[in-house]
């Protein structure tokens, strides 16, 4: 065997085809892996398999190697990503529309801990911090507005701010305020409601009176004097805030905690009164806690839910059951201090640990791990940031951290709903390739070789599809299916429509092709030979016919990439909520839109051009590689 | 040749018939009732029922399926393509503004896509391999990959929001008749729309007049006429471009046609009032006949195209015989 001549492998015997040329298995394999491997390096010259010659050929394609590798990296990011990044279809979070990509919503400044912290506060993607020495810092992302003319940056502390020494702070959704030592209120930030704006009326308290305590809230502030009187103002129609405190209550406020359509307040004899609409249930607060029986020394509220500290150390909460706020876990130990994030309580005990629950859709849950086994003395939970300080004055930051791509208009995080997005944008395009190529391969195998009648009835076929448009007719296919099936048979449907509609061109391809081959010269020599009709068929013309397939699955998979994306983009495609890189893009056709918003528009389009591109780089390259006219044009 | 004529044309027979018959299916296939779609529906309910009865009876529908297809054929033979319930007025009248505006966008469109293609592509395999040549094969595989509304949504955020050079969208008003400025206007709404779908066109078009241009080249006509020592301007205009025009006169027949097609996404971006736009808002509105109408002229068009197309190749090149 290792001597055996050149002659006799390139000449083969009908005998030999008939030991390998049995299935379309052997087909593959002839064409990709070579049968024999004990060959001199003359010999092996002298047979190289089309397939290994398309292989070297490809790689010698720089482009193609750069479409190779880009191709693959989105295919990680989007499947291995999805795996890694499950997404929660259900969820949004309106409070975080329309963020600008960052991700150092956390990155507090070195300077506060130097100084000492004496105060945190955290809006939705900025947080803003007092020192002990009365300076204020804000880091984080500028929450993006599409109002400029009532707004200041945020990160752009005042002036007056910054000059004078302040005593306390307070960040609302998108704004914030600061109270310095004189009584003057500052404010920055969106200011739609003027709620980042003190009044006449609120500058004449300030003047007479001693400020206990600031409140920010969605579109609203609240100032609580030391006398027990509370104001509100900004956005405070909606949430019935704009009626005063009633009298009974009025002046004897010791604490305040505000959530987005209530203020929850603290009275004096140790009872819990609220304000805002009565209905929701963070406003029915527990008769025991209205009569006096019990009497509660602290408060906090998040979104939804309101914890009360009593003078006996037991905790006792009401609201919405949702996200787990309820759900107090055991602990040891004398609660200190309490406060809640949008969706998250934090307790600090006596022994220094902190006790959280709650939800953990930012990582409002995963403290760090070097903060363990330090005894911290200050808490501060606000929306989605937290924030721990120890007894050396370290400060430990956990929960969200940003956003890499940004969020859309109901605040979901796009850098999820991308790779999520890829998935399925991957997925359907991959499927209606196979589809069509697989019909393609039906009608024009068959016409190809049985002519006469069967190739001009499946011709005629052909130029029906041929003929129809194919995005009208993709827009009205998919409107027919609309609204009878779920979301994933839609889908499927997507999928159907995209492979029927795709393959007549590569059926006339293959079908040419059979043509041409079947008249070339060696299928003559093969028949002169006695080669069987069926041997010439599979070993001797499919070959030939299935390099130009290879090439047009991967031209077509760009395509049905590109028609998938379009047709989403329209609302044709894949609905949501179930993202893909197509209608991730619908709600950017409004100019605000694209100006402010350009994340939200630029990011999945370069998903798509990008992937699409790796695509047809590869595409280009095996044409090249398989067609070896091809060097010379 | 008449006798291959007349043969295609039996041939294209059947293709029109099932093409009809699939197009009228899918339309009956569209959720909603248009009978239902027509009325008022304040009506009380014995009212709406005897007015309902009388819609469908006005529009056909208590026909079965075979009749109603039958009498849509006839009508559409004879010119008239129903009812636009969209536009409220017959299906002719409503898209023949819109089909207006797409063919002026087309115009441009195309006579741009030509006036770039044809020397670039030319020039590209003539200096097959340069750097220009490069160049240009990259920029078609790139803009072959993007998605028309990546392109829209770019040039809109460049041109119309950044620089505000241009309006992002819309269409030119004759706010004081018509005189030069509304003319003039209709060029600067345009020219946004006009970008999008000519770097969207460009990319094929390139690579085919260039293939076309080096399969010329590579002809034994083009080394003869070289050993003759003719100057290489001769050989490529008179030898090489020549008959390198004979396959490029296909996708000249070809856009001559696409003229009439409108561009869905394109149109609904720039919120420009043409037949793919109008297609778009028919669709989601359940406008059935406009949508049915639309889709069998557009299959038309594409199966006429193939045809011309088909018969002037043999036509201009006397080396294919067309049996």
């Amino acid at each position: 065997m290792e001597n055996r001549p050149v002659q006799e492998n390139t000449t083969r015997t009908e005998s030999d085809l008939k030991k390998t040329g049995k299935s379309f298995f052997s087909m593959l394999k002839r064409l990709f892996v070579r049968e024999e491997n004990h060959l001199s390096v003359l010999e092996e010259e002298a047979l190289q398999t089309p397939g290994m010659t398309i292989l070297k050929n490809f790689f010698r394609h720089r482009l193609g190697i750069i479409g190779l590798v880009g191709f693959i990296l989105v295919l990680c990011f989007s499947f291995v990503g999805s795996r890694l990044k499950p997404i929660n279809l259900s969820y949004v979070e309106t409070a975080l529309r329309n963020i600008r990509p960052s991700y150092n919503y956390l990155n507090f400044p070195a300077e506060l801990a130097k100084e000492g912290v004496k105060q945190i506060s955290s809006g939705v993607s900025f947080s803003i911090g007092l020192s002990e020495k009365g300076k204020v810092y804000v880091w984080g992302t500028e929450p993006s507005y599409i109002m400029e003319n009532y707004s200041t940056p945020i990160l752009k502390i005042p002036q007056e701010v910054q000059d004078n020494e302040i005593v306390r702070v307070v960040a609302g959704d998108r704004f914030a305020l600061a109270l310095d030592a004189q009584g003057r209120l500052y404010g920055w930030g969106v200011n739609n409601f003027k709620q980042a704006e003190t009044t006449e009326v609120l500058r004449m308290r300030l003047a007479k009176k001693k400020v206990a305590d600031i409140l920010g809230g969605e579109a609203y502030a609240a100032i609580l004097f030391e006398d027990g009187e509370l104001y509100a103002w900004g956005c405070t129609m909606p949430n019935r805030l704009d009626k005063s405190v009633p009298e009974e209550i009025q002046g004897r406020i010791k604490k305040a905690v505000a959530s987005p359509m209530n203020i929850i307040m603290l009275l004096d004899d140790g009872t819990v009164a609220t304000i805002g609409i009565p209905s929701n249930a963070i406003a029915q607060i527990p008769e025991y806690l209205q009569d006096g029986s019990v009497k509660i020394v602290d408060i906090t509220a998040s979104y939804r839910a309101v914890l009360a500290l009593d003078d006996q150390g037991n905790l006792h909460n009401w609201g919405d059951v949702i996200h787990g706020i309820l759900d107090i876990p055991e602990f040891d130990g004398k609660v200190v201090a309490m406060d809640a994030g949008k969706n998250n309580m934090t307790l600090l005990l006596d022994n220094g640990e902190v006790v959280y629950w709650g939800a953990d859709h930012f990582g409002q849950l995963k403290m760090p791990a070097n903060m363990q086994g330090k005894k911290i003395v200050k808490i501060f939970s606000d929306m989605f940031q937290n924030y721990a300080i120890a007894e050396d004055g370290s400060i430990f930051a956990w929960g969200n951290k940003g956003f890499l791509f940004g969020t859309d208009e109901q605040g979901r995080d796009l850098f999820t709903r991308i790779i999520h997005g890829g998935r399925i944008s991957l997925t359907v395009g991959a499927i209606s390739v196979v589809i069509s190529v697989i019909l393609a391969l039906i009608v024009g195998m068959t016409s190809g070789f049985f002519g006469g009648w069967v190739d001009n009835a499946l011709m005629r076929v052909t130029d029906v599809f041929m003929s129809i448009p194919f995005m009208p007719i993709a827009i009205t296919l998919s409107s027919v299916v609309v609204g009878k099936v779920s979301e994933m048979y839609r889908i499927y449907l997507i999928m159907v429509i995209l492979g029927i509609l795709g393959w007549p061109g590569l059926a006339r391809l293959v079908r040419a092709q059979i043509l041409v081959e079947r008249e070339k010269d060696f299928v003559l020599a093969a028949k002169a030979l006695g080669v069987k009709q069926r041997n010439i068929i599979v070993r001797h013309i499919l070959p030939n016919v299935f390099n130009l397939v290879i090439v047009n699955i991967t031209l077509g998979y760009a395509s049905s990439l590109l028609s998938e994306a379009g047709l989403s983009f329209l609302g044709f495609g894949v609905a949501p909520p179930t993202p893909s890189w197509g209608n991730m893009l619908t709600g950017a056709q409004s100019s605000s839109v694209i100006e402010y918003y350009w994340w939200r528009w630029l990011i999945p389009g370069l998903f798509v051009f990008f992937a699409a591109l790796s695509i047809n780089l590869v595409g280009d390259a095996l044409r090249e590689a398989m067609d070896p006219k091809a060097n010379e044009k | 040749m008449l006798k291959y004529i007349v043969k295609r044309l039996i041939s294209l027979i059947p293709v029109i018939i099932i093409v009809s018959i699939m197009l009228f299916a899918l339309t009956k296939a569209m959720p909603g009732d248009p009978a239902r779609h027509m009325l008022n529906p304040g009506l009380k309910a014995e009212q709406f029922e005897a007015a309902y009865n009388a819609m469908r009876k006005k529009l056909g529908l208590d026909q079965s399926y075979p009749v109603q297809y039958f009498k849509w054929v006839g009508n559409t033979l004879q010119g008239e393509f129903g009812w636009s319930s969209l536009y409220n007025r017959p299906v002719k009248t409503a898209v023949a503004e819109p089909m207006k505006n797409s063919i002026i966008l087309n115009i441009f469109v195309i006579l741009l896509d030509l006036a770039i293609t044809i020397p670039v592509g030319i020039h590209c395999a003539v200096k097959r391999g340069s750097l220009f040549d490069s160049f240009w094969q990259v920029f078609s595989l790139a803009t072959y990959s993007m998605p028309s509304f990546f392109v829209a949504l770019t040039l809109i955020f460049i041109i119309a929001i950044n620089l505000n050079w241009l309006p992002a969208g819309g269409m030119p008003i004759a706010a004081y008749g018509k005189d030069f400025a509304y003319y003039l206007s209709w060029l600067k709404y345009m020219i946004l729309p006009v970008i999008t779908l000519t770097i969207i066109g460009l990319a094929g078009t390139i690579r085919y007049v260039r293939n076309a241009m080096l399969d010329a080249l590579n002809e034994d006509y083009i080394r003869t006429a070289r050993s003759k020592g003719l100057s290489e301007k001769v050989v490529i205009y008179s030898h090489a471009f020549r008959n390198a025009l004979i396959p490029i006169s296909t996708i000249f027949i070809w856009t001559i046609f696409s003229l009439f097609s409108g561009s869905p996404i394109t149109e609904t971006i720039f919120a420009w009032n043409g037949i793919g736009h109008v297609l778009v808002k028919a669709v989601s509105n359940r406008d059935y006949m406009l949508v049915c109408t639309m889709n069998l002229f557009f299959s038309m068009l594409s199966i006429t195209a193939n045809l011309v197309a088909d018969l002037t190749y043999g036509f201009i090149d006397p080396r294919i015989k067309l049996e």
